[in-house]
């Protein structure tokens, strides 16, 4: 259980000491990137909590979430149409999905719980 | 506990996902904090406000250029007038000079010689057949009343401190002597006076009924010198 958070914990040191610039005209792609990678990461956590968790799908859909949406913003850039915007919606409605699955599993779990032990 | 490969994989993807976070955390400060110093629209409002008060400033020292020129005009009108009455003070001085005799008088005039009468009758005095100081005095009076602007006796400004004096056969004139024959000269109107000299009953005929020789002759260019040791002496 410990290893993860150790991994997030030393991902998040990583990020605030690298001196790495990114141009200003590709943090949108940053962005994009970042809800790619917390919608898959909850997409992953939900389908753990409802036990159909593949290692195989999770992986890939988070790199595969991730360079679709860099492209697509990137392609949107080029068209002169805002479709980064469409990728960003997209994300936000499946983020919002799998945290209100993922509250209701919770509280199913919680409920069932305090039943047994009161019973 | 056994490690897992769903938990290395996770572990994975939740360092990844916390470097990007992380990352872009990081970069949105930064563009902040840069666009809080290079912001455009703060800086034209800062260029517009410096310019407004640029304007502002401008109006000011128009406003105050206008009211020095003002003033400097003011100050140039006040001297015209102070100089136009210097010069007419100097004018009055002139005339006034002329009037006590400091300085030289020229121009048209007029000459009135006074003698003594050549013929005394043996049965009576001598004294009532000369000039006395009374007939010059009342001819410059005369003179002066008809509008000479300068007189003289025998070259002898008369002027407005002058005393004529009776002492025995001649006369003083401000402590000079003078003998008969008088000569009065005038500067004025030659013509005008004249005629208030020989007015019917005038000063003419007067002197000539107490036996003094007159003759009057009118003069295109007299020139009166001014007369300074004659001031010393009226006022020492």
């Amino acid at each position: 259980m410990w290893l993860p958070i150790a991994g997030l914990l030393i991902g998040i040191l990583l990020g605030l000491t690298t001196g790495f610039r990114v141009p200003d005209a590709y943090s949108s792609y940053l962005s994009i990137a970042v809800l790619a990678a917390l919608d898959t990461l909850f997409g992953g956590i939900r389908a753990h909590l409802e036990k159909t968790f593949e290692e195989k799908v999770f992986l890939t859909g988070f790199f595969t979430n991730i360079i679709l949406a860099a492209g697509l913003a990137f392609l949107g850039v080029h068209l002169g149409v805002d479709l980064y915007l469409a990728a960003v919606f997209a994300f936000g409605v499946r983020l919002f999905n799998n945290l209100a699955q993922i509250r209701r599993i919770l509280l199913e779990k919680w409920s069932r719980y305090r039943e047994r032990k009161s019973a | 506990m056994k490690v897992k490969g769903s938990h290395v994989i996770l572990s994975f993807v939740l360092l990844f996902t916390g470097f990007i976070l992380a990352f872009s955390f990081q970069l949105t400060m930064e563009s902040r904090s840069s666009a809080d110093f290079s912001s455009q629209p703060e800086v034209e409002d800062e260029l517009r406000n410096q310019i407004i008060m640029q304007q502002e400033a401008n109006r000011e020292l128009t406003e105050e250029l206008r009211s020095l020129q003002s003033e400097l005009s003011l100050a140039e009108e006040e001297t015209a007038a102070s100089e136009r009455r210097y010069f007419n003070l100097v004018e009055d001085m002139d005339k006034l000079r002329m009037l006590t005799g400091e300085v030289a008088v020229q121009g048209e005039g007029i000459e009135v010689r006074l003698d003594d009468a050549d013929y005394v009758p043996e049965d009576q005095h001598a004294n009532s057949f000369i000039v006395h100081e009374e007939h010059v005095q009342r001819v410059i009076d005369e003179l002066f009343v008809s509008g000479a602007e300068a007189v003289a006796v025998n070259g002898r400004r008369i002027n407005h401190q002058s005393y004529i004096q009776c002492i025995g056969p001649v006369i003083e004139i401000d402590g000079d002597r003078s003998f008969a024959p008088f000569v009065i000269t005038a500067i004025g109107d030659s013509e005008q006076l004249e005629l208030a000299l020989n007015l019917n009953g005038g000063v003419r005929d007067r002197l000539v009924s107490e036996n003094v020789e007159v003759r009057i002759q009118k003069q295109n260019n007299i020139i009166l010198d001014p007369d300074f040791d004659d001031s010393e002496d009226v006022q020492s």
